[in-house]
């Protein structure tokens, strides 16, 4: 029992002269410097300067720790590209929690990073959502990627454009890091809904417009070159890639597939021989469509410039014709008008005036001398007279 | 309104003109008392061919069917000099009967046209009920729109278009006429007999005092 006792008292007689000391935080280079690097750990690590001379000297001490961090992990970039990482960004330093180690216990820089979640993979019910049925409405984004005030202006322009158009537009949002299931066959998907009708599906992947996949009939694909489409393709991704807002570039994207498209109907129009004599009949339709629009067309078909342009004289003879001839018409009644005016008439049915009450005047009986009168001699020095 | 004679305004109900004392009586003792006949359309002056007597007549015949109130009729001649035409107008319409007029066209709906070759003058005299209707300047575009006839000498002509052009402001009037009531209409008949005075100061003085002076006498008697 002593020889416990003496042994305790031994082991406790160093701790309680440690703890007779005063706490002080002591700063060691190879901890500190890996674990609070400057910027909270946010910035890339070509801005921060300090570090790299740091993190590359082979003989700092942080490299040979082997609790202390890797470069990769000490420096990894939190910011609005992501994480590559599986984990999911949670907020690193929230209001009020001071970083331990800091030196004055003032947190100098308060930094929430926004919270994403990852999108989960497009399986199950998600992938029903997507693929098990043909599309309802024309904009499909079950997980809403896209604001709500977009989502419905989208749908309306979408539903708007298959009104007027041969083509339909179907569009599909899936989120950037998410892909579509291997089992999932697009041109077959589309092949077994849209059989029927001229329909463009679109897979857009969110905020990377690059990507967005087009799918047509087969028909469609057969009717005209690859490079037709190649051009409809390259016009909607520029104006996909004009802006940086998912439900944006949806929006420019859907628009100008649709102008696209409308040109993409006129050549189809245009390559099918029987239509050529309707296609001369058609009045010509001016409609807005990009810059880009008649220079395809002139590319790829020039005829449709030549019989254009001889309808639009054809069109400014007609219109001239119209506005000369109300102008005409619109003369001819204000000279009736006139005319009938000037003309004296007998017509009209008896007026019988209401009776007076008259004061004589001058002692006449039924006149009071009321007279007018003018001269009609036109010889010199003869003057109207009143 | 203004005298006959000296063209001097003269009040609504002066019983004489205040510059001159012209008055019917004065007329009737320069020019007569009597009656006269007249036809309706009288040409002293014998300066209508019969062709436009006619369409002249056929014209009068419309209006009257359209106006059956209102006296249509025209006198030409050559006048003496010391015979004015509003002086001949206001006797003619006092003391004239038109042949034919019954008397429900009297002298004080007429519409006299005086064409006076001698001095080449057109003139209109009107009577009360047509005065009320027909205002000068409206009486001054009728002259007007026949003056292009006068010139070439197609007398008849020019009478039927200025009695067609004083028609028309008639059917105007006529059809305001008939939109308002008999009272509105008994009030605008004041309106226009008190709107009327436009003497001249000096002669409203006067005026006044030929009102006022009958009953300082009877006061004084």
């Amino acid at each position: 029992m002593k020889r416990i006792l003496s042994l305790l008292i031994l082991s406790a007689f160093p701790a309680s002269l440690m703890a007779a000391k005063v706490e002080m935080p002591e700063w060691e280079e190879a901890s500190a410097a890996a674990a609070y690097e400057l910027g909270g750990g946010l910035w890339p690590t070509g801005i921060v300067s300090g570090n790299e001379t740091d993190q590359a000297s082979p003989t700092s001490p942080v490299a040979d720790s082997a609790d202390a961090p890797s470069p990769e992990q000490a420096l990894q970039f939190y910011g609005p590209g992501g994480v590559t990482g599986d984990e999911p960004i949670r907020a690193e330093i929230t209001e009020g929690e001071v970083p331990e180690g800091s030196p004055d216990g003032v947190p100098e820089l308060i930094v929430e990073a926004p919270a994403i979640e990852a999108l989960p993979p497009i399986e199950g019910d998600l992938k029903d959502l997507y693929f098990a049925h043909a599309p309802v409405d024309f904009l499909v984004d079950p997980q809403r990627l896209l604001t709500e005030q977009k989502s419905n202006d989208i749908k309306r322009f979408l539903e708007f454009h298959s009104d007027e158009s041969d083509f339909h537009i179907y569009v599909l949002v899936i989120g950037e890091t998410q892909t579509i299931p291997e089992e999932i066959d697009l041109r077959e998907l589309h092949r077994e809904w849209f059989e029927d009708s001229s329909t463009v599906m679109m897979l857009y992947y969110r905020e990377v417009p690059a990507q967005t996949q087009f799918v047509y009939n087969d028909k469609v694909r057969s009717a005209l070159p690859k490079s037709v489409f190649d051009r409809i393709e390259q016009n909607t991704l520029r104006e996909g890639g004009a802006t940086d807002l998912a439900p944006d570039q949806v929006e420019k994207m859907a628009i100008e597939l649709s102008i696209q498209l409308y040109w993409l109907s006129r050549l189809m129009e245009h390559e099918s021989k029987e239509d050529q004599e309707r296609i001369a009949a058609t009045p010509i339709h001016e409609l807005a469509a990009s810059e880009d629009a008649p220079e395809l067309l002139r590319e790829y078909a020039p005829g449709i410039f030549i019989e254009q342009s001889g309808l639009k004289l054809v069109s400014f003879l007609f219109t001239t014709l119209i506005v000369v001839g109300v102008i005409l018409g619109m003369a001819g009644i204000g000279w009736l008008v006139m005319w009938w005016r000037a003309q004296d008439r007998f017509a009209g049915s008896p007026l019988i005036f209401p009776s007076y009450q008259v004061i004589p005047r001058l002692g006449g009986e039924y006149s009071g001398g009321g007279f007018v009168s003018m001269s009609f001699d036109i010889r010199e020095g003869s003057n109207f007279v009143d | 309104m203004k005298c006959p004679s000296c063209q001097r305004p003269v009040d609504h109900e002066a019983e004489s003109c205040y510059s001159c004392g012209y008055s019917e009586m004065e007329a009737s003792v320069r020019y007569g008392t009597n009656r006269v006949m007249l036809n309706r359309v009288h040409d002293a002056a014998a300066c209508l061919r019969k062709q436009e007597r006619d369409e002249l007549a056929t014209a009068i015949d419309y209006l009257e069917i359209n106006f059956p109130q209102i006296l249509f009729s025209a006198y030409l001649g050559n006048l003496p000099d010391d015979l004015s035409m509003s002086e001949l107008g206001f006797w003619l319409l006092n003391h004239g009967q038109v042949k034919g007029a019954e008397y429900v066209r009297p002298n004080e709906n007429a519409i006299l046209l005086i064409l006076d070759m001698s001095t080449r003058q057109v003139g209109i005299s009107l009577g009360y009920f047509t005065e009320s209707l027909i205002t000068e300047e409206e009486a001054y575009r009728a002259l007007l729109h026949g003056r292009p006839h006068l010139l070439n000498a197609e007398y008849g002509e020019a009478l039927e278009k200025i009695f067609l052009r004083l028609a028309r402001v008639l059917r105007r009037k006529g059809r305001k006429l008939r939109k308002i009531s008999h009272e509105e209409l008994q009030a605008q008949s004041r309106a226009l007999n008190e709107n009327s005075l436009d003497l001249m100061p000096h002669l409203a003085v006067r005026a006044e005092a030929k009102v006022e002076e009958p009953e300082t006498v009877s006061q004084s008697a």
